[in-house]
């Protein structure tokens, strides 16, 4: 055996380095469309704006703060433990196998809740855009027919699954264009909701004041965590082009000018469509109010004709091309998450193949598809608005894979805190407050969910459908992770993956 | 030791194929065999996924156990190693290892899906084809369950075109060094403008392709027992199933004229010949590459 091991020699091709060298551009290609922001908003800005009313600038600005805190911590790890099991990797390394194994959980629930959410977006858009370019209106509503949208809905996941699993080449130059047209839609969409705001021709239009930007005109600290898990969602994903280091031609630079590109792009232009909508539309729950229950879990489904007109379609096709691109670059991770798992042995082995044709993780991938179309077909039929709820029961779950992520970081680290005034910000004080306001986050979500008018108001047994769900995942969590503890006990005796923390470097020396 | 050979390996079927017959091969032309498995460099792929270092890695040592099973299953007499290597595409990556090793002979398998034993092109081999600057020998699906043999004999199917020097070299080199006949076959019909009757196609066609052989078998080096055939038919399809073929015989096919210097591009000819063939089949460049050269 070991004649034979040693005549495998893995060569480098300095060729294939350079080849997949990612430049700011690229990152920031990259970023865009795994945040997706004609998806996110669509998605996010009804529920946002039914909790904290015209405040949904100052919460977007907020919620930045506890993501960028968080990614800093990302940062810290990728850069001492890069592997493809991110957070389920790093939890275990810093606390241990029983928690590493809830923060993996978390990371893969929050993705396959995301990924069956954003097929549900692209189904309604799919049927708005065949209406609007047809110009037959009872198109539209054949994507509320539970069978119809449950059953493309499973097409599009099945589409999707192909192209991972498959590893599909598209050409940059193609994703570029998507990427600048989603852009590009985006703006118009803003600018002319803005311009019909202020010559009065919408249907509640409402004047623009600064003091939507002052965070502490939100009514309830309720309805400020909710808000601000909300729009974590939105700029989940962003901390992807910051964690890229070797990945990129330029690793003291790219990251940071490319997540700052990032977040500038997709910043202005969540700030300008907010501000635009609720300008035109209001925040009211009228017909065509952000915060009416029936359009708010697809906001730009509603709006988007009445603001462009004959041009509507646009935004139905930003929509539609911005959750395809994300559904391919969202489906990567928990596929990869997973993967690690079954390679350290926290969940069976089959979870670790890789398809020999096509080099991707092959059965995870498979596993997470079949999961989210489940997950959403039974959504579909137990929820009174599905979108919502899924969302705000994602916000929950990226807040409790987050934090424990941040705090994976700060724990890690312990013995190199005080080893330089950077590492006591970037290991220490930042995920230290960005994992703290994420903890405070999610338990107040999970307390305030408890109540049944919570979100869409489904509930199950007199307790809200978010609660439910949020608490049914992490049971389900912990009832996996011990069976697998009782079959594998290898993983959870520390056997595979072991607890670690750097020593401090000043002491060394 | 004459040369080497690289075997573009995947552990699928079509890459046990392809290292059946490169051990097949390296053991009749007492070459090294090297096993090439190219993975996808990260960030190559698609442009909106994040590239991902660690995954490379975990992809690396995966395709090093799959390489060192697959070695492990190589007959042991054969000089055999295997290597891991990243690049854009897989062709790509096996053309680069093969200028590495200076390889004589790129072996691939072809996709399942075609007739038993008939080879149907996949990506890779398509792509392979039209831009390889060394020969590429295709394994047809299901070659690795054959019974092993030696390679018995050594056919070339020549045209009349410029060209043919460096695939009849190559054939002669083939058949010297696996110290085997050598057969001369040519297709009939070539080239007949369309409207012409049948019996005007076989008396023109019978006498080209007389011609053809005769000139090629003159250029032969002495001292090699060659073997002159015609085969007669009403398509290129029909000339090749009325051709008989020893176990474990292969044929070399020169590239098409299309082709730049020094690489391969698939003719049609030699494409359709590939639908009927139920040997393998090398398709050698027009002009020798520096490279591939022994």
């Amino acid at each position: 055996m070991s004649t034979t091991d040693s005549a495998v020699t893995t060569g480098v091709s300095q060729k294939g380095l350079s080849a997949g060298a990612v430049g700011v551009l690229g990152a920031v290609v990259i970023g865009v469309s795994t945040i997706a922001p004609a998806y996110t908003l669509t998605a996010s800005l009804g529920p946002t704006v039914a909790e904290v009313g015209t405040q949904v600038p100052a919460i977007i600005l907020v919620g930045f703060i506890p993501m960028l805190l968080t990614a800093f911590g990302y940062r810290e790890l990728n850069r001492v433990i890069p592997d493809s099991g991110t957070s389920f990797t790093w939890g275990v390394r810093a606390f241990g196998p029983w928690i590493g194994w809830m923060t993996g959980w978390g990371l893969v629930a929050a993705t396959v809740i995301v990924l069956s959410n954003l097929a549900g977006i692209a189904v309604e858009f799919l049927f708005l855009l065949i209406s609007q370019v047809t110009g037959n209106a009872s198109i539209a509503d054949l994507a509320f027919n539970p069978f119809i949208n449950v059953g493309v809905c499973l097409l599009f996941m099945l589409g999707a699954t192909l192209v991972s699993y498959r590893d599909m080449q598209t050409t940059q130059k193609f994703q570029y264009i998507l990427v600048g047209f989603q852009v590009l839609v985006l703006l118009v969409f803003a600018i002319a909701a803005i311009v019909r705001a202020v010559q009065g021709d919408a249907p509640d239009p409402t004047a623009f004041s600064w003091s939507w930007f002052n965070p502490f005109e939100v009514s309830s600290f309720s309805a400020f965590a909710a808000g601000l898990s909300l729009s974590i969602f939105i700029f989940w994903g962003w901390d992807v082009v910051l964690t890229m280091n070797e990945e990129t031609k330029d690793p003291a630079k790219t990251p940071g000018r490319a997540a700052m590109v990032t977040v500038i792009v997709v910043v202005s232009l969540y700030l300008l469509l907010s501000i635009g909508l609720v300008m035109f539309a209001g925040v009211g729950t009228g017909a065509l109010g952000l915060a009416n229950e029936d359009i708010s879990a697809n906001v730009f489904f509603a709006l988007s004709d009445p603001v462009l007109g004959p041009l509507a379609f646009l935004v139905s096709l930003a929509v539609l091309s911005s959750s395809a691109a994300s559904l391919q670059s969202t489906a990567v991770g928990p596929a990869r998450t997973l993967l690690a798992m079954g390679y350290y042995g926290a969940l069976p082995k089959k979870f670790a193949r890789v398809s020999p044709r096509f080099f991707t993780p092959g059965y995870a991938t498979i596993v997470s598809a079949v999961v989210a179309s489940a997950f959403y077909a039974v959504m579909r039929l137990v929820s009174e608005n599905v979108l919502t709820d899924t969302i705000l029961s994602l916000g929950m779950m990226i807040c409790f894979y987050y934090g424990l992520t941040a705090f994976a970081c700060v724990w890690y680290f312990r013995k190199q805190w005080f080893d330089s005034a950077r590492s006591f910000f970037f290991t220490f004080l930042f995920p230290l407050v960005g994992g703290g306001i994420l903890a405070v986050l999610f338990v107040t979500t999970l307390v305030d969910s408890m109540d049944p008018a919570y979100g869409s108001g489904s509930s199950i047994g007199g307790v809200g459908l978010v609660f439910v769900l949020g608490v049914t995942i992490i049971v389900v969590g912990v009832v996996i992770m011990i069976w697998n503890a009782i079959r594998r006990p290898a993983f959870f005796r520390g056997e595979t993956l072991g607890m670690d923390a750097p020593p401090s470097l000043r002491r060394r020396r | 030791m004459t040369g080497a050979i690289v075997v573009g390996y995947t552990a699928t079927d079509a890459g046990a194929d392809a290292a059946a017959l490169g051990a097949r091969l390296a053991r009749s032309l007492d070459a090294a065999v090297h096993l090439v498995m190219v993975l996808p460099s990260e960030g190559t792929r698609s442009p909106i996924v994040p590239p991902e270092r660690a995954y490379e890695d975990h992809l690396r040592t995966q395709a090093r156990q799959w390489l060192s099973d697959a070695v492990e299953a190589l007959p042991p007499q054969l000089t055999r190693s295997a290597h891991v290597r990243f690049a854009e595409s897989f062709a790509e990556g096996l053309v680069a290892a093969g200028e590495e090793f200076g390889a004589r002979l790129i072996v691939i398998g072809t996709a399942g899906g075609g007739i038993f034993g008939r080879h149907r092109l996949g990506s890779v081999a398509t792509e392979l084809l039209h831009s390889s600057t060394i020969p590429v020998a295709l394994a047809p699906a299901g070659l690795s369950g054959e019974d092993d043999h030696v390679v018995p004999r050594v056919t070339v199917a020549v045209g009349t075109r410029p060209g043919a020097e460096t695939l009849l070299d190559e054939a002669a080199a083939f058949a010297a060094d696996a110290s085997t006949d050598l057969r001369l076959v040519s297709l009939v019909p070539f080239d007949m403008p369309p409207g012409l009757d049948t019996g005007a196609i076989r008396l023109a066609t019978g006498s080209h392709a007389h011609d053809v052989l005769a000139r090629a078998a003159e250029m032969l080096p002495d001292g090699l027992g060659a073997v002159v055939e015609e085969a007669p038919g009403e398509s290129v399809e029909d000339a090749v199933s009325n051709l008989s073929w020893l176990p474990g015989e292969i044929v070399l096919v020169g590239s098409s004229r299309l082709a730049q210097p020094r690489r391969l591009f698939l003719g049609s000819t030699a494409a359709k010949m590939l639908h009927e063939l139920p040997v393998p089949m090398i398709v050698v460049p027009r002009t020798r590459a520096e490279a591939g050269a022994q």
